[in-house]
């Protein structure tokens, strides 16, 4: 008896809490989003605007969480060192690729539906993104890690992380933690 | 009724040739699932079993691959494909784009696309979605006679036509249970698989851009609609090209990750 009335009590307190997160990340989202597009309308060039990007993606988007899974399993055999190098170059890479999407004076319409939480402290935002004539399915997956991150953009069904997934791991079982960060550093300094 | 019988006749009229191109096609297709599903099988088992050791638990990345015993052949196609777009393709597109002003192409697009219309609708109907086939006939009229032959698109202010999910021959045949078999990279086409190379030959002979040269013999000008389809829709699939390739690590693997999980997601649709 106790412990139904108990399981009733849970289940109310936790919906709420439920829909709390849910309006909690979609907000964090998308002041994220319009800070950087407001950013982007400020950045004449395109060779400028990863620069000028960086420290608002730093400030909402995990780089540490996404590149621990671009890695994969192999992340466990990185040492610190390693992990850290790795970070840094992999978020350079994320930065400049997603900056380069950007067209200096295009502005995106998007249209956000409704967000859902596959687990605690993880929700997904899916959007309807509008950009220069053509309509995209942009999903963006954010988590709670001191405040809610973005760790994910899945566009068109395509995940940034499980393709960089694909390529990283067939670099670490080639050569190791070493194959996989001088194949970021090749990527990072061939383009531009 | 009188649409009824249109829509029958339409059916069996795009039906038929697609039905032929497939029985001259899939012998290939048809021996090498099964084997593909097994060499997908026998990767999959190691790999959880290393998941499992390093403890990870979240790993969804994990999925969404393919297996490519052609690896080795389909790098060098990949390879040759990029030096032709770069050399020779993405310049004809860039023309293109030059001599046509943005709102002149988009009619274009739309054109072809509402074209494409049998496409669409067969596999629908093959994949048990009437309601979606309805909703692509109501789009079809609206937009040919309402959008003059389809260059504009009064369907996309309907609520109940708008933005219906496009289907073609090799969701079709992915919604029968038929997996990918193994990756293969076509030559100029890309990023394939056994199964949507079944399905481009599909669509291919659905589309009545290619019906004259496919099948009314109707003389030399005949190469003149499917060779403007294959022009309007360059600049477009570059713009995927190079999304998926431009920051990749390694752009052959980042093409094929791009290319399984657009189709999957397409097929989910």
């Amino acid at each position: 008896m106790i412990c139904r009335l108990l399981f009733s009590v849970a289940l109310l307190a936790a919906r709420p809490a439920a829909i709390a997160q849910l309006a909690e990340a979609e907000a964090r989202l998308k002041s994220a989003v319009g800070e950087v597009l407001a950013v982007a309308d400020r950045t004449a060039s395109r060779g400028a605007l990863h620069e000028s990007l960086r420290p608002v993606l730093r400030k909402h988007v995990s780089f540490e969480t996404m590149t621990r899974r671009a890695v994969g399993p192999g992340w466990r055999q990185f040492t610190p060192a390693q992990q850290q190098q790795a970070t840094q170059l992999f978020s350079t890479l994320i930065i400049r690729s997603y900056s380069s999407k950007f067209t200096p004076g295009e502005h995106p319409a998007i249209t956000y539906k409704t967000a859902a939480s596959p687990a605690a402290g993880r929700v997904d935002v899916p959007t309807i993104t509008v950009y220069k004539g053509s309509r995209f399915s942009v999903n963006y997956r954010m988590e709670q890690e001191q405040g809610w991150k973005i760790t994910d953009v899945v566009i068109e069904g395509v995940s940034l992380i499980a393709n960089y997934r694909s390529q990283l791991d067939a670099q670490f079982k080639k050569g190791g933690a070493n194959a996989v960060i001088s194949s970021l550093t090749q990527s990072v300094s061939r383009s531009r | 009724m009188k649409s009824n019988t249109l829509l029958i006749r339409l059916l069996a009229l795009a039906v038929a040739p697609f039905l032929t191109d497939c029985a001259t096609t899939p012998k290939t297709g048809a021996a090498q699932p099964a084997a593909a599903v097994k060499a997908a099988g026998k990767e999959k088992a190691p790999a959880r079993a290393a998941l499992a050791q390093a403890g990870e638990k979240e790993d969804e990345y994990a999925a969404a691959e393919i297996s490519d015993p052609l690896e080795p052949v389909n790098r060098g196609v990949f390879w040759v494909n990029d030096q032709l777009y770069t050399f020779v393709f993405k310049p004809i597109a860039k023309g293109y784009q030059l001599i046509f002003p943005k709102p002149v192409r988009k009619g274009i697009d739309n054109a072809f696309e509402n074209v494409k219309y049998p496409v669409r609708f067969v596999n629908c109907a093959l994949q048990g979605k009437f309601k979606r086939a309805g909703q692509e006939t109501g789009k079809f009229f609206v937009n040919t006679i309402g959008g003059v032959g389809g260059i504009f698109q009064p369907a996309e202010k309907i609520p109940s036509l708008a933005h219906v999910p496009a289907e073609d021959t090799a969701q079709t045949l992915a919604s029968w249970g038929i997996g990918h078999g193994p990756y293969i990279v076509l030559p100029l086409l890309g990023p394939s698989s056994v199964r949507d190379t079944v399905g481009l030959a599909g669509d291919y002979a659905a589309n009545p851009v290619n019906w004259p040269y496919l099948y009314w013999n109707t003389g030399d000008w005949n190469i003149v609609p499917p060779a403007s389809n294959t022009l309007r829709s360059m600049p477009g699939q570059f713009e995927t090209y190079d999304a998926a390739t431009k920051e990749a690590v390694d752009p052959y693997l980042s093409a094929r990750s791009t290319y399984v999980q657009n189709r999957a997601e397409e097929a989910r649709k």
